[in-house]
Formats: structure tokens, C-alpha cells, sequence
């Protein structure tokens, strides 16, 4: 009647209209949907097997057995359904991660207090999920994985939650839309034959010498407790006896920058997977370093939090 | 459509291991009586051996092995002798099959397999016994399957008894619908007749009779039928249970008809309408009432108090005054049945009933042949005689008992007239029929059960295999038919009182039964109390059928309309349903919401509807300040609700103040949204 995607778009409405966007959701009876599953469809045939004994042989007790289990496929919507009314599905939180690698979230599962749910099941198709009880306890927190493809923001669609215990005769689901977002950064991806958006300047004499520093030799001064013995400089050490550090500068003014405009490479994400990767480099390497994308420059400085922002930086570019 | 995109671990688990073999076997536990034993022993080597490879002992049997062991079941199977096409061999297979596939149980699929199994092979167990207790262990085997069920779905092992437990609340939880079912479903007619016959097979009086045959059902104090009188019941030496009329004599064994026939031709050549069932009685006295509740014998024959006028059940008349059941009996069946045990019956004999009431073999029983025709000479009426055949029981040394001797293959009329003269109620009906056939008076056996033992409690009547009797009925002019039993004239208390009298001396009641209740006169209150439980059970459960459907809901509802039972049923259906949902707390809501949560949801709704909604993850500050910034002459009233929520909420001060400090602080909150609403 209608074209499938029309009912897919049909659906989906219904469902968003159902489940709106949330921190957290507590699972009921407009929510919790419920179905038998291929076990009815077996045992509704091993009915059919015993009415037909029933009918048979008139006998009243196969009669009975049948009956009973046919009330047992009955009932065990509502046992089923019970055990996953009153779950309340809340989200904690959501790691980043690079493009093609996959997104962790962090979930809590917890019920009321004084009940107790097993054997239900949470996450996303064809991704990841994982079975939890809460018996003794009334929260769980699990962490799912998510694959990503792009870079941006990542919003994982609905998690599914079912459950078809106690007697698996029947699958009782319902989803939850949780407010989870995850930031992708772009794939890391090293363009070597590129100028590589380094713009140092060459004479570093000009430049204010940063004492101390990691990156150039500049000369050697008396030992000091604390000084690396890396840094040691063991010819003059072998000379005189005496213990004598390297010192070295980096160069305050002639920061490493990243630096859109001064890559030789086409497209946009070849360029930010590159910037990405030299991000990743200077901070495994302690660099001090700056990003410099169209709409937004980022100043100079090292650690993990400024890695954070020039990743994410790089991760929403182009994306409002 | 979950299976797909969840890749489960579907594996049954140690535990759920444990739990399906206990299951398989409290379920072959009752079927073990009737079917081989040996295949027990197959279930606990296939077990042994699936735990054994799931602690890593042992590997997984290969195909051949699999293969080799099948063959050698059903080769075992085949020489257990059984019948190839039986029910027993039926049950067997399938309790093999059940037994083998636990050493294929890996994934829980596999695992349901086996308990569908399960559930099938109940019911077969129901086949042969039907007895409460059987019943009940029924449903105790339902419980440990659905416990089964319960333990593959758990992840980890859990206690068993909270297993138990559940799974018992979920199977009696089903008891009130499963009534519901059974009582108004409709119940149907055999699809196809049924040649598996259980292992028992017939019961009861069979459809010939050779001496000695009755002797032995005289052991068994087995159940017959049960009877219920609507009104007086009738005296002890009244009650002649007829079933069956034996014409046919070959010199030693009485048979219906001269070849055994099949029992559709049986009913072609027998069955007669109401209506001329009707021209051939002439209705006279009194009548009589009553419900009998007929055991399981796999043999139409039905036991009734003769002539039967009229039944209600599912059996047809016959033109020698019987009700024969459509269908073999296999489950109790409950009929409704009135008799004039004083009408006159075939007042004219048709032509064919005289030639085979008159049938006797061409030779033998010569001295027997003889002396009916001196007697017959000596007596100046048919009637009298009768009364010196009679006489001769009484007047010569005849004993009654139940250890006759042998009499051999011919002659066995004159060797019981003559020689032995000890014999139980089959040799006195036999020979009596003869004497009178050789007289020319047509003369015919009758068996089926004599008396009855009343029941003081349930006031009904059981009639036992020890019951069993065999009388003759002749016939004479302006009389027809009419029932002398040759037996009352050699031990009256046969047929005054009951076996157990008449064989007091010798002490030959239920010989060879050990243990019998029937033979402890203390234990008789219990008996009692027992019987009138079976019989309801019988009554009630066993016998319910499309008959007792229809007056059961006649009596509880009126007149049965489509309509009204759809009423009734749906009403039932609500109720359960409600009183399942109250039992396992769905309908409670979930806990309230405290109260200054719930006057921040208003607050919210109300800026909403102005334009201001709030975002899921502002903080109730940040929203204050970007709603006063909206809403700029409100911003007093806003900042000062907000605040007053945030304290309540995270200021631990006012959180642990007292109950009457928090409504106050409440009010206070309501006051301030309710002058926010009129500003607006």
C-alpha cells in the first residue's frame, strides 16, 4: 500500500514521537512492547500435537495439559513485560574517538528498589550489546561501543532494551533515545609527501630563547640535581670529571603552528585527517603547538586538555 | 526479530544442564512403568556423557557414534515386544528420541526442543494412567519444565529453589484461565479412529465367554462403573448390569454370533432407532434414572439396567435391548440413562431371534441332550419345567465356587451336570441355556455386573471387576424375555448380598491379591472417603465432555446462546487478567515524585507556553537567569522561585528540616509560581 520507505519514515516518526531525546527514561506501559517468539511458535505446535491426542483419545487431562499451556504462553507476556516495566535507562556518558574507530558510551540500568529484573539485554543492532541482572543491586552501569564513520558529532540512534526472561516464550523490547552524544575526531592520516603546515622560522637567533626547553641544543651548564640524566653531556664529563648538562631551547615566538593555509593538500578532510595526526604527534612528542583552521585559531601551548581542543576543534570543523 | 543484530550467547549453561536432565527425568519418571525400562538408563549415559564434554573431559560424540547408538535404540526398541503400530511403540520412540537428543543439548534451542518433548510426553503419560495422582505429577513435571525454561534464560546460575519458585507462581498463576479454557472450550468428536491401543488393552468383560473367564475378573477389584439414582435405588438382587447377550454356542465357549465380526458390522446388524426400539417394548412400572460414570476398558460395551428407554450420551440401542457406545471407551465417560426394568420386551419374537436363540451345536452334551427331553416329557408346561431345571441346582449337591475344575474341551454341559457339579455363575448360566435350548424354548446368556457396593458418603454405587455375572434371559409366551438367574438358585447371597458372601467359606475373594482394600472391613471409611474423591474426580474431570458441557452450562447460565457464553467468557478473561496484574504489581505506579519536583515540572510548562522552554540539561540556575532574561519583568518573581527550588532540592540545611518546615517551604514555592501565573 504504501512504498517502504514512506513507512519507514511513518515509523520512525511514531517511535521519535514516542521516545523523545532524554537523559534518562524509565520504561512503562506506553513504552514496552511485546511479542512471542519463534519458542511460542514451536510450543503452539506441540499444542496443536496434544489437542489433536486430546481430541482423539477424549481425554480430559491432555485436554487440561493443553490448556494449561496455552494460559502459560499468556502469562508469560505478563511476566516478561514485568520484567522490564519500571527499568529506567539513563545516560552517563559518552567517549570520544577518531573516525572508523568506535564510540564507548556509558550507561546506567537501575530499577526500583526492592524488584528484581534478569536477564535483560541492552544496546544497538549489529553493534554491541550486553546482557545485565540486577538482583542484588538496583543500578548496573555498562559501557557499549559504537562504530563511527564520519567525524563530527556523533549521536547514536535509539538502544534497543529487551528482555525474554522468564521463559523466553516471549520478547518484551522498547527503546531508549538518550541524550548521548559522542565528539569523532577525524581519522589520524599522515600525508608525508606534504609540506607538513609546519611554519617554523628558520633563525632562531631572533627568537627569545625559552630556557629549558626540549627542542634545540643550545649549550651546556654545570650539573644540578634533578637535571635528566639523558640530558647529561658525557664528553665534557670525561674530560674534566665534572657533570655537565645539556641545555635546550625552544623558541617562545617560533611556536610550532598547524596551519590550514600552509598545507598543499586537497580536500578538507585529507587536510584535517593530516592536521590530526601531526595534533597526535607533537603531543606524544611534548611539543608546544597551535592550530590554525579557517574560523578559529588556537594558541599555542602543550598537555592533554589543549590536545582535547585542538581535536575537537578539528573534529567540528565545518559543522555548526 | 531480535535474533538478528544480537548475536546471543545462546549456549545452555552448566546449570540449565543440570535443571534439563532433572526435568527429562521426572518426566520418563511415571512412563517408566508401561514402556522400557532400559531407556531410563539411555537418558543417564547421553546426560553423563553432555556434562562430561561441558567440563572438557570428553570430546563431543561424532556422527558415527550418533549413529551407531540410534540404530542400536530402536534395534533394542524392536525387540522389546512391542508392536510395531502401537501406542506403546509410539511413546517408546518418542521417549528414546527425548533421551538421546540431551547429548546434542548445546544451544538453548536444542534445550527447547527437548522440554517441548517433555510437554508432549506428559500427555502420553496421561494416556495411560488418569488417576489424581497421576495428575498431579503432572502438574509437578509442568513445573520443573517451566522451571527448566526459567534456568537456560538466566546467565548465571541461580538458586534452585528460587527457581522452583518461580516457576510454580508462574504455572498456578495459569490455573484459573486454564479452568476457563476447559470448561467452555468446545471439546470434539474423534478426527479418525485410533489403532494404537495402550499396553493394558481391554478390560472388563470381553465379548465372549468360556467358563473360567468371569472366575478371573473375579480377582480384580478394579473400578467398572459408578452409578448415581436419581431418587430410590433399587434392591441388590434388582440390580443385573446387562451388556452383553451371548447367542452363539460352539460346545464349549458362548459367543454373540456364530464369527467374530468387526464392531462397524456389529453395529449395522445391532443398532435399532428410539422408534423401534419403542414398537417392541411394552412399557410397564416404574422407571429409572440414573448416571453412570463408565471406566476405561478400550470396549464399547456399556453395563445398564434393562430395558434402556432412554440415554443421553453418545450410544446408540440395539435390537437386544443394550446401549453400545459409539467408540471404544478410552477415558471415563459420563451418560445419562433411564430403564423400565418391568416392561415387557419382544412380546413377539421376531423369526431371526428365535433361530439363534435356539442355536445349539449339531452333536455333544449327548446325556444333557437326553434328560432335557425326559424332564420336558414329565412336565405339563414349559413353566414347570423350568422350575425342576432350576430345582435340580438346588436339590442335587451343586457348589458354588470359585475354583472349578477343569472340564476340559467337549462334553463340558454334561461333565458339569453330571460330574463336577462345581461351578461359578457362568458354568450354571451356560448349562441352564442349554437345557432349554435342547427343550425348545429360546433361551440366551447375559453377562455383565450383578449388584454394586453403595457408597454411604457420595451415595453412589460402585460396581467392580469382582461384580461380574453372567445370567440367562428366556423367553415365553405373552412374557417375552424374561431373567432367571440359575446362580441365586445355587448361592443366593451371590445375588442378595455379593461375591464376597457367597464365597464367605471358602474364602476364595480376591485370592491372590496381597494387599486389597476390599478385603479389610476396618479400612472401609477410608475406602469410602476415597472412592467418593475418585468418583468426583471421574465425574467431574475425566468425563467432562461435549454432553456434560452442555448441561454444566445449561444449569449455570440458563438457556446457551453463542452470545451469552462470549459474555461470560470475556468477563472471566478481565478478571484474570486484572487479578493477574494486581498479583505481580503492573498496575502500581511508579513512586510519586516529590512534591517540589512536580511544582518546578508546572513552572517549567508554564514559562514554556510563553515562549521559554527549557533545555534538558540546563541547570534550574542557568534556565533562571536565561528565563529572567526573556522575560524581563518577571525576572524578581523567576530568580526567587529558582533559588527557593535549587535550596530544596541541594541545600542539605533545608533538606533536613523538619516535615512541617518543608510544607511550608512548599507552600511558600506554590505562592510565588501562582503569582508568576497571574503576572503573566
Amino acid at each position: 500500500m504504501f512504498s517502504k520507505q514512506y513507512r519507514q519514515t511513518l515509523r520512525e516518526k511514531w517511535l521519535a514521537e514516542r521516545f523523545p531525546n532524554t537523559k534518562e527514561i524509565t520504561l512503562g506501559l506506553k513504552r514496552i512492547f511485546v511479542m512471542p517468539t519463534m519458542t511460542s511458535a514451536a510450543l503452539l505446535l506441540a499444542l496443536f500435537v496434544l489437542l489433536l491426542m486430546a481430541i482423539n483419545f477424549q481425554s480430559s487431562l491432555i485436554y487440561g495439559l493443553t490448556f494449561w499451556l496455552l494460559a502459560l504462553i499468556i502469562i508469560s507476556v505478563f511476566f516478561t513485560y514485568r520484567n522490564l516495566s519500571e527499568v529506567t535507562v539513563r545516560a552517563i556518558q559518552a567517549s570520544s574517538c577518531f573516525a572508523g574507530e568506535k564510540a564507548v558510551f556509558e550507561l546506567e540500568i537501575s530499577c526500583p528498589e526492592g524488584q528484581k529484573k534478569s536477564a535483560i539485554s541492552v544496546g544497538w543492532k549489529f553493534q554491541d550489546f550486553t546482557t545485565i541482572d540486577l538482583l542484588n543491586q538496583n543500578s548496573v552501569s555498562i559501557k557499549l561501543s559504537h562504530e563511527t564513520l564520519k567525524r563530527g558529532i556523533f549521536k547514536p540512534k535509539r538502544v534497543s532494551i529487551f528482555t525474554t526472561f522468564p521463559i523466553g516464550l516471549v520478547v518484551a523490547w522498547s527503546y531508549a533515545s538518550l541524550e548521548m552524544q559522542s565528539i569523532v575526531y577525524p581519522t589520524p592520516l599522515l600525508q608525508e609527501s606534504s609540506e607538513d603546515g609546519l611554519s617554523l622560522a628558520e633563525d632562531a637567533e631572533q627568537g627569545k630563547e625559552i630556557i629549558r626547553g626540549s627542542t634545540d641544543f643550545s649549550g651546556v651548564r654545570q650539573y644540578q640535581v634533578g637535571d635528566s640524566p639523558k640530558h647529561i653531556h658525557w664528553p665534557s664529563y670525561a674530560k674534566t670529571g665534572e657533570a655537565y648538562t645539556k641545555t635546550f631551547v625552544d623558541y617562545a615566538n617560533q611556536d610550532l603552528w598547524l596551519e590550514w593555509n600552509s598545507l598543499a593538500l586537497k580536500g578538507i578532510e585529507t587536510k584535517l585527517s593530516h592536521l590530526c595526526a601531526k595534533v597526535l604527534q607533537y603531543h606524544q612528542d611534548h611539543q608546544i603547538y597551535g592550530l590554525k583552521i579557517p574560523g578559529k585559531t588556537i594558541q599555542p601551548s602543550s598537555g592533554e586538555a589543549h590536545k582535547t581542543i585542538c581535536l575537537t576543534a578539528l573534529a567540528l570543523y565545518g559543522i555548526s | 526479530m531480535f535474533n538478528k543484530g544480537f548475536p546471543q550467547d545462546k549456549q545452555v549453561t552448566y546449570a540449565g544442564m543440570l535443571w534439563l536432565l532433572a526435568a527429562q527425568l521426572v518426566v520418563m519418571a511415571p512412563l517408566a512403568f508401561y514402556l522400557p525400562v532400559w531407556i531410563l538408563p539411555v537418558l543417564l549415559f547421553s546426560a553423563a556423557w553432555r556434562i562430561r564434554v561441558m567440563k572438557g573431559h570428553l570430546e563431543q560424540p561424532g556422527i558415527i557414534i550418533k549413529l551407531f547408538v540410534a540404530v542400536l535404540g530402536i534395534a533394542a526398541l524392536s525387540i522389546s515386544g512391542l508392536k510395531l503400530i502401537s501406542l506403546d511403540m509410539m511413546a517408546s520412540l518418542l521417549m528414546l528420541g527425548f533421551a538421546y537428543k540431551t547429548l546434542e543439548v548445546i544451544q538453548r534451542r536444542d534445550a527447547m526442543v527437548v522440554l517441548l518433548t517433555g510437554f508432549l510426553l506428559i500427555g502420553v503419560s496421561f494416556l495411560y494412567s488418569q488417576s489424581i495422582l497421576s495428575a498431579l505429577y503432572g502438574v509437578f513435571a509442568l513445573i520443573v519444565l517451566a522451571g527448566t525454561m526459567i534456568a537456560i534464560q538466566q546467565s548465571k546460575s541461580h538458586s534452585i529453589l528460587a527457581t522452583l519458585r518461580s516457576a510454580s507462581l508462574m504455572v498456578l498463576l495459569c490455573l484459573p484461565l486454564m479452568l476457563v479454557f476447559f470448561i467452555f472450550s468446545p471439546r470434539f468428536s474423534p478426527l479418525w479412529t485410533i489403532p494404537l491401543e495402550a499396553s493394558q488393552g481391554k478390560t472388563g468383560i470381553s465379548d465372549s465367554m468360556t467358563p473360567g473367564d468371569i472366575a478371573k475378573l473375579s480377582k480384580s477389584d478394579e473400578l467398572a462403573f459408578t452409578v448415581t439414582f436419581e431418587g430410590e435405588l433399587p434392591k441388590q438382587n434388582e440390580l443385573y448390569w446387562r451388556g452383553l447377550v451371548l447367542q452363539y454356542f460352539d460346545g464349549k465357549t458362548w459367543t454373540p454370533f456364530s464369527n467374530k465380526l468387526e464392531f462397524s458390522d456389529i453395529k449395522r446388524q445391532l443398532k435399532i432407532s428410539r422408534s423401534e426400539l419403542k414398537k417392541r417394548l411394552v412399557k410397564k412400572g416404574y422407571g429409572k434414572k440414573y448416571e453412570v460414570i463408565y471406566e476405561k476398558t478400550a470396549q464399547p460395551w456399556l453395563f445398564a439396567l434393562s430395558p434402556v428407554v432412554d440415554i443421553r450420551g453418545n450410544a446408540f440401542f440395539t435390537t437386544d435391548f443394550r446401549i453400545i457406545a459409539e467408540r471404544n471407551i478410552l477415558e471415563p465417560m459420563m451418560m445419562t440413562v433411564v430403564s423400565y426394568p418391568e416392561t415387557l420386551r419382544d412380546v413377539i419374537l421376531p423369526d431371526s431371534t428365535r433361530q439363534l436363540a435356539l442355536q445349539l451345536p449339531p452333536e455333544g452334551n449327548n446325556k444333557s441332550r437326553k434328560l432335557a427331553k425326559e424332564l420336558l416329557k414329565q412336565s405339563s408346561s414349559k413353566q414347570e419345567y423350568i422350575n425342576t431345571i432350576l430345582n435340580r441346582y438346588t436339590q442335587q449337591d451343586f457348589y458354588y465356587t470359585l475354583r472349578p475344575p477343569v472340564l476340559g474341551e467337549r462334553d463340558t454341559i454334561d461333565k458339569f451336570l453330571f460330574k463336577s457339579k462345581k461351578g461359578f455363575c457362568a458354568h450354571y448360566a451356560g448349562s441352564f441355556v442349554f437345557m432349554m435350548r435342547a427343550a425348545g424354548i429360546p433361551a440366551r446368556i447375559v453377562t455383565g455386573y450383578q449388584g454394586g457396593t453403595l457408597n454411604e458418603k457420595g451415595k453412589f454405587l460402585s460396581i467392580r471387576q469382582y461384580d461380574a455375572h453372567a445370567w440367562t434371559e428366556i423367553w415365553l409366551e405373552n412374557q417375552g424375555w424374561i431373567r432367571i438367574d440359575p446362580t441365586a438358585s445355587v448361592a443366593p447371597d451371590r445375588v442378595e448380598k455379593n461375591l464376597e458372601a457367597a464365597v464367605e467359606k471358602e474364602g476364595s475373594f480376591l485370592e491372590g491379591k496381597v494387599f486389597s482394600m476390599a478385603k479389610y472391613k476396618w479400612l472401609n471409611s477410608l475406602k469410602n472417603k476415597l472412592d467418593s474423591t475418585q468418583y468426583a474426580w471421574r465425574r467431574f474431570v475425566l468425563s467432562y465432555d461435549n454432553e456434560t458441557q452442555k448441561s454444566l452450562l445449561k444449569r449455570l447460565f440458563g438457556e446457551i446462546t453463542v452470545h451469552k457464553i462470549a459474555t461470560v467468557v470475556g468477563a472471566f478473561f478481565v478478571v484474570i487478567i486484572l487479578f493477574w496484574s494486581i498479583f505481580l504489581g503492573l498496575g502500581r505506579k511508579s513512586a510519586k515524585e516529590a512534591q517540589e519536583h512536580q511544582i518546578y515540572r508546572r513552572f517549567c510548562a508554564l514559562l514554556a507556553k510563553h515562549g521559554v522552554s527549557r533545555e534538558p540539561s540546563q541547570t534550574p540556575q542557568a534556565f533562571s537567569q536565561y528565563a529572567s532574561q526573556q522575560l524581563p519583568q518577571l525576572a524578581g518573581d523567576i530568580n526567587a522561585f529558582s533559588q527557593l527550588y535549587s535550596e530544596l532540592c541541594y541545600n542539605p540545611e533545608k533538606q533536613s528540616n523538619s516535615r512541617e518546615n518543608n510544607s511550608q517551604n512548599i507552600k511558600a514555592l506554590k505562592v510565588l509560581l501562582k503569582t508568576i501565573k497571574k503576572k503573566l
